[in-house]
């Protein structure tokens, strides 16, 4: 048995991590690329979302590399998220793949379901000998996700140009040669001392920008035109609101213990959209209102075409832009995006926000001197 | 000599050029077709420029803007380069300072740009949809055999325009086609296609966004007075076509390109010499990783002036280095 | 107090119009049902829903626009689940605030939640909730609420007999017609909008042909088809259509199947492609899918069903012929 699994950003961390640590074989899809795109474009359906698409992509490419076992994650709606597995068993299946397609959700079935599957994707041996590895995988995404984040931070900053992306391109390329948790969380601390040793401006104030939006979208570069080191080059610190690590705790973890207490930003959300109605649509607002009360300068939605719960978000947006004076760009992705265009967006929004700030700080000095 | 500031707008349909003088008056415009060869084009519309000012004038700054803003600003010399939606919205605050609205058709985008208290508040661009975009008339004028020129004042003479539905380029077209086999007069059709593309328009690129007086029309679908009519219908509020309407975002790189020589003190303006040597862009596939990307080289009489197209920076970052090398 | 209500005439209205007007009428309100869709309908719609909607959504939201000044309160009950470990689509349940956000000038929005995914006792909550802006009296809203129930039944019962909802909601005449037996699966609100289908069944219904629908199979046929899945279909209406597919696939019984899906609906995204697959796996019964949205234009749909319609007759015809000689 060799297992498989889409991606979605740096989640490979995890499961490799996971893997190692128990020994399963497994193949990292190559990364996200034209081809990927191409034969997911190819085979599913013309108007299903982004993501199910590049999934495709990813499994046909770990299959041609030996993969036979798929393993994703599962649900049970709203969000067409919760039916991926049945369509990617069609669609392969359709194109001649023998492959098992094993699912980790609680669905009607209950827990002992999802037991009995994560059993067969360790080969047999006991569901508590996932426990630690689970653990250490838990906590190496945890810190995989701190150095992206940090790195958000540094790169506006950075006084060589590059030095950030170097550090990152090099962290990349590694982390899928090393085996083990040891290894990983070595390297992850390595590349975080290089991140804080990365000569800085300490004085520079750079734009800040709050990316919402659908989860997979936002954390996949692939399918986002790489918009986190696009926009720190530009100069701009940006802010993530969605990461796999914080969306296992709070729904996995959390979520399954009945532990999950009501975050922030559902409390933000609800005078605009008063209930979950699934994906992240709440997240999507609440994080924007959040952003605007810590003083971002704007923040950007991005979202794959017909993602059903961001329509709703987006329709409401308009409403938060206007009570809380933050500008929001959105970008609705899909396989047809003219880069071109999308980066021109950016740039016009960028030099907006940049130009708000400078009438916002002569408003404040003329204040402050009394004019 | 006098100083004059150069404004380049490099477009997939066209490339304009502008000279704005020290009064940031418009001495000199070109309006040329892209082609689909934005160096050529270049070096003719530079070769234009130089015999137009001989030696009254000199160049004090340089700027582009437009799909092709990175290459033409390799080429000239840039002191800044701009995107459109920046540059449009500075050469409209220049002609009107009181502005609050920017509608841009082009040849295959179209923006709206909000202003408030003379600064960009908020902008949408179309990139993906036709039926909002200039070239969408021209194949429609081109059908109905009438010159695109001409294409307004049909429109005008129309007292009942028929519905064209689609906010599709494609689907219009057949519904046009339909319309047209029904016996529907040809005013009236045309009438219809301005009213479907100012509804498109609206409904891609304005939803909820509060269009106010003053407005201004720009970019080259200004000169139909159908559009503007049938804007002016649909909006209640008069539109404003400046005197320069089809070349504003050269006249804001133009701006934005003084503001910054003024800042800065000097200008990196190549000079007309460049004329003479030869400029090729050649693309190759990278197969460092599985991405593909398409990567352009810039060589300017067989140096590599730069590259872009890459998504990791290999390239871009690496001007000096040898394709082979990689 | 409010004394009229305002009920969209879209969506959900086909599914539930008995229940809530019965409701409505018994807590003694007036119910002002908005007009069947039209033209205006469709360009307000379009113009005030954010462009990235489905096409019935976007109706939805013309249909509020056509309700405004004409009521003191508009029915938009926040739709979460209709049944137990379902749901609905994200957008049905974030409905209300979508209107709220887009929609000026609105009159107050009755938007109790509907949610029975754990249990039918919030019913009760929405019932009371409803009923408190028309009366006091809670009994009266018990009452009315059981008279409602009741009516909803009996709808239930009447389209499980044979009569399509548009017959019921709209007097539409269905002719009884003994020619090609056609499936038309599809949203309750594509089915029997004939505004938004372009008269498709009506166009059936001139061709000879006898119309199924999955609201007119057994609730427990769907079910039990819809069992037989590896995984729960777990929006409540798709899984009726995947369930009437399955149903029509098993048996045999129909000469083809047309599925009607609007442009950008997620969830048909993935159910229209499972019907096919499934009809083209286990028959040999011609699928047929047809995409609404604002810009098909009805000579368009025509062409294409004509074309079905006379395939179908053809393999009839060939069929018979081989039996007649076999």
């Amino acid at each position: 048995m060799i297992v498989t699994f889409p991606h979605m950003g740096n989640v490979y961390v995890l499961v490799k991590t996971l893997f190692d640590e128990m020994g399963v074989e497994y193949i990292i899809p190559p990364k996200c690329n034209k081809r990927t795109l191409e034969l997911g474009t190819k085979y599913a359906p013309e108007m299903a979302c982004l993501p199910l698409k590049i999934n495709i992509g990813n499994f046909i490419e770990s299959i041609e590399q030996g993969a036979d076992t798929i393993i994703i994650t599962g649900g049970c709606g709203p969000c067409r998220f919760g039916y991926y597995a049945e369509m990617h068993k069609e669609i392969l299946a359709g194109l001649g793949y023998n492959v098992e397609i094993i699912t980790l959700e609680v669905n009607e079935k209950g827990i002992p379901e999802l037991l009995c599957r994560l059993k067969r994707m360790i080969g047999g041996r006991s569901v508590s000998s996932l426990a630690l590895p689970m653990y250490k995988a838990m906590r190496i995404q945890t810190a995989a996700d701190k150095l992206e984040e940090l790195s958000f931070r540094i790169r506006p900053r950075e006084i060589r140009k590059g030095s950030t992306d170097a550090i990152m391109q090099k962290y990349f390329d590694t982390v899928k040669t090393v085996y083990g948790a040891k290894a990983i969380a070595h390297l992850i601390e390595e590349t975080r001392n290089l991140l804080l040793s990365t000569e800085i401006d300490k004085d520079y104030a750079p734009i800040k920008i709050g990316i919402v939006g659908e989860i997979y979208t936002l954390i996949e570069p692939f399918t986002n035109l790489d918009i986190e080191k696009m926009l720190g080059n530009m100069g701009v610190e940006v802010n993530r609101s969605l990461y796999i690590s914080h969306w296992i705790k709070e729904h996995i973890i959390l979520g399954g213990l009945h532990m999950r207490k009501k975050q922030p930003f559902e409390r933000e959300a609800e005078p605009y959209l008063k209930t979950a109605i699934g994906g992240h649509a709440q997240e999507t607002l609440g994080n924007t209102v959040l952003y605007a009360k810590q003083h971002y300068d704007g923040a950007i939605q991005i979202y794959p075409l017909t993602c059903m719960p961001e329509i709703v978000a987006g329709s409401i947006m308009p409403s938060v832009t206007k009570d809380y004076d933050i500008p929001v760009l959105t970008l609705v992705m899909d396989e047809i995006t003219g880069e071109a265009g999308y980066i021109t967006r950016i740039d016009a929004f960028v030099d907006m926000l940049r130009r708000r700030r400078q009438i916002k700080e002569a408003n404040n000095e003329l204040v402050l001197s009394g004019h | 000599m006098n100083s004059c500031y150069l404004g380049i707008d490099v477009g997939s349909v066209s490339t304009n050029f502008v000279l704005l003088d020290d009064n940031g008056i418009v001495l000199k415009k070109l309006y040329l077709r892209t082609q689909g060869e934005p160096i050529r084009i270049l070096k003719e519309g530079l070769t234009e420029i130089r015999d137009f000012i001989g030696d009254r004038y000199s160049i004090a700054a340089s700027g582009t803007t437009g799909s092709g803003r990175q290459l033409a600003s390799l080429i000239v010399g840039a002191d800044i380069v701009k995107n459109e939606i920046t540059a449009h919205a500075v050469a409209a605050l220049a002609v009107r300072p009181d502005t609050r609205t920017i509608l841009e058709i082009g040849g295959q985008d179209s923006k709206i740009i909000i202003i408030r208290d003379g600064m960009v508040y908020d902008f949408a661009m179309n990139t993906v949809c036709a039926a909002g975009t200039g070239s969408f008339l021209d194949r429609q004028a081109a059908r109905l055999n009438i010159p695109i020129e001409k294409f307004g004042g049909y429109a005008l003479k129309s007292s009942n325009p028929v519905r064209i539905a689609g906010r599709c380029a494609v689907f219009a077209e057949s519904d046009m086609i339909h319309k047209q086999q029904t016996g529907q007069c040809l005013e009236d059709i045309i009438n219809g296609l301005c009213e479907a593309l100012v509804r498109n328009y609206l409904n891609n690129l304005a939803k909820g966004k509060a269009i106010e007086s003053p407005i201004l029309f720009q970019g080259g679908v200004a000169a139909n007075v159908g559009i503007v009519s049938a804007f002016e219908r649909e909006l209640k509020e008069k539109i404003i076509v400046p005197e320069n309407y089809d070349v504003m975002g050269a006249v804001g790189a133009a701006i934005l390109a003084r503001e910054e020589t003024e800042k800065k003190g000097y200008t990196i303006f190549h000079g007309f010499d460049i004329i003479k040597s030869k400029y090729e862009a050649v693309s190759f596939q990278c197969s460092h990783c599985s991405n593909c990307c398409e990567v352009v080289e810039l060589l300017a009489d067989s140096q590599v002036v730069a590259r872009w197209g890459d998504r990791c920076g290999r390239w871009s970052n690496a001007k000096e280095q040898k394709r082979a090398a990689g | 107090m409010f004394k009229k209500i305002g009920i969209p005439r879209a969506l959900l209205y086909y599914d539930y119009y008995p229940l809530w007007h019965t409701f409505f009428e018994n807590v003694g309100a007036e119910i002002v049902l908005s007009d069947r869709t039209n033209n205006k309908i469709l360009n307000d719609g379009v113009k005030y829903c954010i462009n990235e909607a489905c096409l019935p959504v976007k109706l939805f939201h013309g249909h509020i626009v056509n309700l405004i000044g004409k009521a003191d309160c508009l029915f938009v009950p926040r739709m979460k689940s209709v049944a137990r470990n379902e749901y609905i689509c994200p957008k049905f349940t974030g409905l209300p605030d979508m209107i709220r956000s887009s929609v000026p000038n609105l009159p107050p929005i009755i938007d109790c939640e509907v949610n029975l995914r754990k249990s039918n006792a919030q019913l009760k909550e929405a019932f009371f909730e409803a009923g408190s802006f028309f009366t006091e009296d809670k009994a009266r809203i018990w009452t009315a609420a059981q008279i409602a129930m009741e009516a909803n039944d009996r709808y239930r019962k009447q389209v499980e007999g044979g009569r399509l909802p548009a017959q019921i909601l709209e007097n539409r005449q269905v002719p009884d017609n003994d020619g090609l037996r056609i499936a038309v699966i599809g949203h309750i609100y594509n089915l029997y909008d004939d505004y938004i289908n372009r008269g498709l069944l009506g166009k059936l219904y001139e061709n000879g042909a006898r119309v199924f629908t999955p609201e007119l199979i057994q609730g427990g046929i769907v079910d039990g088809n819809a069992a037989k899945l590896d995984k729960k279909v777990f929006w409540s209406f798709a899984r009726r259509l995947m369930g009437a597919a399955m149903h029509f696939a098993e048996q045999k019984n129909v000469d083809g199947v047309i599925y009607l899906m609007s442009f950008g609906c997620g969830i048909d995204s993935f159910i229209a492609e499972l019907c096919e697959r499934r009809l083209r796996r286990q028959t040999d019964i011609p699928f047929y899918l047809i995409v609404l949205d604002e810009h098909s234009g009805e000579a368009g749909i025509n062409t294409r069903l004509e074309a079905f319609i006379d395939m179908l007759k053809w393999r009839k015809r060939n069929d018979s012929d081989l039996s007649a000689h076999g």
